[in-house]
């Protein structure tokens, strides 16, 4: 089971209770959240919010991608999966992106959720400009998707 | 043709708008839009090398949401989105 989407944070807010009643169920003994929130430094500069953008389709897929990927390249095949990511502004402490995933143990659990946040790190096109305490604001440089150039 | 060329992260700075409208030859493929962006930069923005590395560091979408490569073709009217270097998380 597989829930994804993209959140404007102009009409509501990430939720964990939201990942937890999706992926709860008596066929997982497992259960692994993972928050990612909005920090108060990077790079020797103080930051007071990030704006995130999106390209939602191609987030989505992506999203999709790794679920499917985990059957194949982690063979776990039985598991619940929760995947939300903010889009626009967030103040210092808001959470950016929740996953949440269900599986029968915790070995499988640990590893899925590690290889979800990575893969989304390398792959789903979203963007971060960091707002600073001097009012000057940046897009992070970020990492360039990789394709093949025929 | 037109060509609208959808503007995210980075390459927001391009423009107010949440896109650029390039006009390009018949059977353009997305190197032709490479050079274009480049030529906008230069007389938009004075050859801005940083925007410069985000056009030459970029990927780019087609309208049905696939990656494409650099000889993809355009066709008449597409829109197609500039990917520049991604971070989320």
């Amino acid at each position: 089971m597989l829930h994804t989407k993209i959140i404007d944070t102009k009409d509501s807010k990430l939720s964990i209770q939201k990942a937890e009643n999706f992926i709860s169920s008596q066929d997982y003994g497992a259960s692994i959240f993972f928050t990612g929130t909005v920090r108060n430094q990077n790079n020797d500069q103080i930051v007071t919010g990030i704006t995130y953008d999106s390209h939602d389709e191609l987030v989505i897929k992506s999203f999709e991608e790794i679920y499917d990927e985990a059957n194949q390249k982690l063979n776990i095949k039985d598991k619940s999966v929760f995947i939300e990511h903010a889009k626009g502004y967030l103040t210092l402490g808001e959470t950016s992106i929740v996953i949440a995933v269900a599986c029968k143990h915790r070995d499988e659990a640990y590893i899925l959720s590690r290889y979800i946040i990575e893969e989304i790190k390398k792959r789903s096109p979203i963007w971060k400009k960091e707002h600073y305490n001097n009012k000057e604001s940046a897009w992070l440089k970020g990492n360039p998707i990789l394709h093949e150039k025929n | 043709m037109k060509v609208q060329i959808e503007l995210f992260g980075a390459s927001r700075d391009f423009s107010n708008q949440n896109s650029l409208h390039l006009d390009l030859d018949q059977n353009s493929t997305i190197k032709d839009v490479r050079k274009k962006l480049i030529d906008y930069l230069d007389n938009n923005f004075n050859g801005n090398e940083n925007y410069k590395k985000i056009v030459k560091s970029s990927v780019f979408c087609s309208e049905d949401n696939n990656i494409v490569s650099d000889n993809y073709k355009i066709t008449k009217n597409e829109k197609i989105a500039i990917i520049p270097p991604i971070g989320g998380g």
